[in-house]
């Protein structure tokens, strides 16, 4: 593998009263050359520390980082051949976008002319021509972002980190520079870790998204195996919206599932592993996945909210006493709601619906 | 799983919390830089602060034949001294207080006139409102005598006034308290400025809106967020009044004060014990102010210091208030130039009181029998100023920017060697460096060695062969300066250093390594030569006719000795880092050979000749100038690293600098304004202590503060003065440069924050 992580254990010291943290816990990751992952979390989930241990700037307390073959535990960040876009861009206030931009290659002594043209083309690259000799300060926000991800880019580096670069953009500009992230490093082909906690940037940008909680990694999989196949509870939960329904294996018909739920026997086909006959299960409902009716469904079901959004509604709906998160989002049917305590019935989409073994 | 087996098992409270430490412990020493930083902060403070601090209030217990006694306490309790003792103690309360309060009113003033009345000549009152803390503490003492005395300029000549005995005159508390005012309202002044410009006026225009009326609104919302600010400067000035010396001894009268008292305990009856005692009952009261001021009054502020100035501020409408304090403001700037004038009058004065006819005369012999005073002074505070700045910008960074516990340590022992009394520090400083303190020598030896077979050895056995053969092997050697003198023993190290690198430079073909050791043989041989290096300078200085030539280059003459001859446990210091990054690529039995004897030299250079009796070289008092500037130099790095994002430097590493390129081309371009007001701030620092210093002078090194007092004490009422023009003009010149190079040089860059000073 091109870059890798093998049983990776980051402690940091106790301070203040506090007892010692260990930010990432026994982490093993694989990431292939031109690959781009993204580490998804909520904060404190060891992402950023991840990605750390990844530039050098903190060292492993146990386990190893390779790239390309090398042991890299104990080598610096400035002999790694990475570089990196952070979240508050550190861009050198006391140098103009030309010297922030060429600062690295001024490092490695560069030729005159061959920096020129490698700025320039970078810059072009981010569109920012014709700012060279601005400070820092007299800079948008997203001007700024792209200096600081020029600044990375120039250095053709091995892998490219980045770390919550978007989230000092506002929402307009986050959407055009996440998908120009995206087409830079699919021309480039760099291979690249990108730390979010977003999970549309996560879904949108990555050839596989790592999902990561109390500093152990949950999922590993590209973005729609994610979504459709969580593989924790967790998982189900942080990316997108999920019910959680305890149910029973009742026994297998061909390449379905037949398990009860709520009361009812459902027909499962998206299922991974087997399951022996009486085991208990959950199942992982999207709220997509519902379907609510006036005529005769599966299950008999009460609204007890509903939020109209325009381009769709918002329900919960209580079926035997479990509240559901419910979204309806087909254009023909969102013309009507369905008030607070209308009964109505419900169905759900039963090949869709993904199966986690109860905890 | 074992830690999990360990928790279960519920080991005692201390033992839980040693086995956090040593886990801590373990973690810190895998950042070698954090380590190394920390450890020699930690090794400056021990041996510089805490362990003559320890001294002097120890020493406060025990008599001259070492028996436990509490003499010089119970005297407080006592029916013959206590009467007086008390009043001593009483007295310097009433200093305390009456100088804190003045002072905070007085810069109050300043701080409102400045920021809301819009006085004319803004820029110059600011620059005279800061003028008494470049310049000696005495210096207004001695221009107040000049002007306001009994033969005083103003009281007598111009006024005729006549002072029979037993009428009030400026000698006593009301002279004492009204001068301290004067030198010690700057730091008021300036604190109480930063908090009014950042008062939000919103706050007050929400009070106007509700109908409050203007008297109303300063008394229920202006005065209640300046209170921190108020507390904080009442309690910062009765710390520096209580700790004052210069003033007290010079125009305090008969009135006795504590910090005077310490004084002639020592210059007069040569009696320590008596001095420690007193010193102890000082320092509680400024110790427990300092406590206060720092861990609650700072943080009860309501207004953020570090926040940006808020907008415009209220400008004072009624006339009346504004011409007041406008009024008020000018009179006193009158007054600090008055009395600055009266020290420069002074200096060219005949015989003062009698006759004012102009003359050079004592200047004439202040530049030939002071110019020694005066060039050791700036050569020491010059040499000192580097290794304040430095020690107080690595424990700025470290305060700012690691994590560690112990911290607050730190940063707490940083401050205090600046805070306390400078009378306590100089009697520690005498008490803890007259004989070699071996408990601290033998202690730093084993840090130190540990340090460096644990950074080159995994194998404890390893380990345990280098420290046991080099410290023998070093032992050995150190007993040789017995036989061959100390010189003999430099010339021997120096001499093994130049063979192993000449061996090297050609046997092994490593031409940089080689070249090292052939230096550091060079420098052992220098000990010993630049004695015959300066012999010339003295020979020729002997030869110029007697004056301020003659003395110039004889003094130019022992510094050039100064950097060859430092005591050989600082060397020893410095041997072991080197020695370690020396060794460090060597593989196996060179390995162990080399770290042996590394290690061997360190020893011997630990032990031998009196190790870390300072007394009397010029090292204890560059020791002493740093140690008092350091709580400056610490401020102006926190400040300074405060303001950049450390992602910066990160950004920096990640694109390929190494640490010492970062640090060039990053961090001390964004530092270097603070950087330098550290540098000049340490600077004046040390060219106007008194207190600290004043039991270190000796024959051969002379401090121009403690010759003030000196030329006073025997009458010389103007070359004092010509003394004291001199430091401020020196001070001023230096700012002035300071100036010149951030306007000049660093254009935009940052300006200099003149608050670091006070």
């Amino acid at each position: 593998m091109f870059l890798s992580l093998k049983n990776l254990v980051k402690i940091f010291p106790p301070r203040g009263g506090s007892t010692e943290v260990t930010a990432v816990d026994n982490i093993s990751l694989d990431i292939a050359k031109g690959e781009m992952i993204t580490l998804l979390g909520p904060s404190g989930c060891g992402k950023t520390t991840t990605l750390r241990l990844i530039a050098g700037f903190e060292f492993p307390t146990r386990g190893y980082i390779s790239l390309d073959g090398q042991r890299i535990n104990e080598l610096p960040p400035h002999q790694r051949d990475m570089s990196m876009v952070f979240q508050s861009y550190a861009i050198f206030p006391h140098l103009n976008v030309f010297e922030n931009i060429a600062y690295g290659l001024n490092v490695q002594r560069v030729g005159k002319k061959e920096l020129r043209e490698r700025v320039a083309k970078v810059m072009a690259l981010v569109e920012l021509e014709g700012l060279e000799n601005r400070a820092p300060n007299q800079l948008s926000g997203g001007q700024q972002q792209r200096v600081a991800l020029s600044r990375a880019l120039v250095m053709e580096p091995k892998v490219l980190l980045m770390d919550e670069p978007l989230s000092n953009l506002d929402a307009k500009l986050r959407e055009q520079m996440r998908s120009e992230i995206r087409r830079i490093q699919q021309t480039l082909g760099i291979t690249s870790v990108y730390v979010t906690h977003d999970q549309i940037e996560a879904m949108t940008l990555s050839d596989r998204v790592v999902v990561m909680n109390n500093g152990i990694i949950e999922q590993v999989a590209p973005p729609q195996e994610v979504y459709r196949h969580p593989q924790t509870k967790f998982v189900a939960d942080f990316i997108g919206r999920a019910n959680f329904i305890s149910g029973t294996v009742k026994g297998v018909a061909g390449d379905a599932l037949i398990a009860t739920a709520l009361g009812q026997t459902l027909h499962l086909t998206n299922i991974q592993k087997s399951y022996a006959t009486g085991s208990q299960i959950t199942l992982v409902v999207r709220p997509e996945m519902v379907h609510l009716h006036d005529q005769e469904g599966t299950y008999s079901a009460t609204v007890r909210q509903a939020a109209y959004l325009g381009d769709k509604i918002d329900y919960q709906v209580e079926i035997r006493g479990q509240l559901l998160d419910v979204v309806e989002s087909d254009p023909t049917r969102i013309a009507k709601i369905y008030p607070a305590g209308t009964k109505i019935s419900a169905s759900f989409h039963e090949s869709c619906i993904h199966l986690l073994p109860a905890e | 799983m074992e830690e999990k087996s360990l928790a279960t098992k519920k080991p005692g409270p201390l033992k839980r919390i040693l086995q956090r430490r040593y886990r801590e412990f373990v973690l810190i020493a895998q950042d070698p830089v954090l380590f190394i930083s920390l450890m020699l902060c930690s090794i400056f403070l021990l041996v510089f602060i805490f362990y003559p601090i320890f001294q002097t209030i120890s020493n406060g217990f025990f008599n001259t034949t070492g028996q436990f006694d509490l003499t010089y306490f119970t005297r407080f309790f006592d029916a013959y001294y206590g009467s007086q003792a008390r009043l001593v103690f009483r007295n310097t309360m009433t200093m305390g207080l009456l100088t804190a309060l003045g002072g905070t009113l007085l810069g109050f003033i300043f701080a409102y006139t400045l920021v809301r009345c819009d006085i004319p000549g803004r820029r110059w009152v600011h620059i005279l409102a800061l003028l008494p803390t470049v310049s000696p503490p005495f210096a207004l003492s001695l221009s107040t005598i000049l002007l306001f005395g009994r033969n005083g300029l103003i009281t007598h000549k111009v006024l005729g006034m006549s002072f029979p005995v037993g009428s009030n005159d400026i000698y006593g508390m009301d002279g004492l308290v009204a001068v301290q005012m004067i030198t010690f309202f700057s730091a008021a002044y300036l604190m109480l400025r930063a908090m009014l410009e950042r008062l939000d006026p919103a706050m007050e225009e929400a009070a106007a809106s509700m109908g409050a009326g203007r008297f109303h609104i300063f008394r229920t919302v202006t005065l209640p967020l300046l209170i921190p600010g108020i507390g904080g400067s009442i309690l910062l000035l009765f710390v520096e009044s209580l700790a004052d010396l210069g003033n007290p001894l010079f125009i305090s009268g008969n009135v006795m004060v504590l910090s005077a008292q310490i004084f002639l305990a020592i210059s007069g009856e040569y009696n320590y014990q008596k001095a420690s005692a007193l010193a102890l009952v000082l320092l509680i009261p400024t110790l427990i102010v300092f406590l206060v001021q720092r861990y609650y009054v700072s943080r009860r502020s309501y207004i953020s210091v570090t926040g940006k100035p808020t907008g415009g501020q209220h400008k004072e409408s009624n006339p009346w208030i504004r011409w007041t304090f406008i009024g008020i403001t000018y009179l006193a700037c009158l007054l600090v130039v008055t009395l600055y004038l009266g020290i420069i009058v002074g200096s060219f004065s005949t015989a003062w009181g009698t006759d004012f006819t102009p003359t050079l005369m004592w200047w004439r012999l202040m530049v030939t029998r002071g110019i020694e005073a005066i060039l050791d002074t700036t050569f020491l505070s010059v040499l000192a100023t580097p290794i304040a700045v430095l020690i107080g910008m690595v424990v700025a960074s470290l305060v700012v920017r690691k994590k560690f516990s112990g911290k607050d340590v730190l940063d707490f022992g940083s401050n205090l060697g600046g805070a306390i009394p400078g009378t306590i520090l100089g009697i520690g400083f005498v008490l803890a460096f007259s004989t070699p303190p071996m408990l601290i020598v033998i202690l730093l030896y084993m840090v130190l060695s540990i340090f460096l077979v644990r950074s080159l050895f995994d194998k404890p056995r390893e380990q345990l062969i280098v420290l046991a053969l080099g410290s023998a092997l070093g032992m050995g050697l150190s007993f040789l300066d017995g036989p061959l003198g100390l010189r003999g023993l430099y010339y021997l190290l120096g001499g093994l250093s130049i063979a192993l690198g000449l061996y090297f430079h050609w046997g092994r073909g490593m031409k940089q390594r080689g070249q090292l050791l052939l230096l550091l043989g060079g420098y052992f041989f220098a000990y010993d030569l630049s004695d015959y290096l300066a012999m010339p300078i003295a020979t020729l200085s002997r030869n110029i006719s007697g004056g301020f030539w003659s003395n110039a280059i004889y003094q130019f003459a022992t510094y050039v000795k100064v950097p060859f001859q430092l005591p050989p446990i600082f060397l020893a210091a410095g041997l072991i880092f080197g020695g370690l990054f020396f060794v460090k690529p060597e593989k196996d039995s060179w390995r162990l050979a080399l770290a042996i004897g590394a290690l061997a030299i360190s020893c011997a250079l630990t032990f031998t000749d009196a190790p870390l009796a300072l007394v009397g070289s010029p090292f204890i008092i560059i020791a002493a100038y740093a140690v008092r500037s350091l709580p400056a130099s610490v401020r102006a790095g926190i400040a300074a690293l405060q303001q950049i994002d450390p992602t910066i430097e990160e950004a920096s590493s990640i694109l390929g600098a190494d640490a010492q390129y970062t640090f060039r081309k990053v961090t001390l371009p964004l530092i270097l304004p603070a950087l330098l007001s550290g540098l000049i701030f340490s600077f004046t620092r040390h060219m106007t202590s008194v207190s600290a210093i004043i039991f270190l002078v000796n024959a051969r090194w002379r401090i121009v503060t403690a010759a003030i007092l000196s030329e006073w004490e025997q009458g010389g009422i103007s070359i004092a003065a010509a003394y004291s023009t001199t430091i401020i003009i020196f001070v001023l010149i230096a700012i002035g440069l300071l100036y010149f190079v951030t306007n000049k040089l660093l254009k935009g860059q940052g300006s200099v924050d003149l608050n670091l000073g006070a």
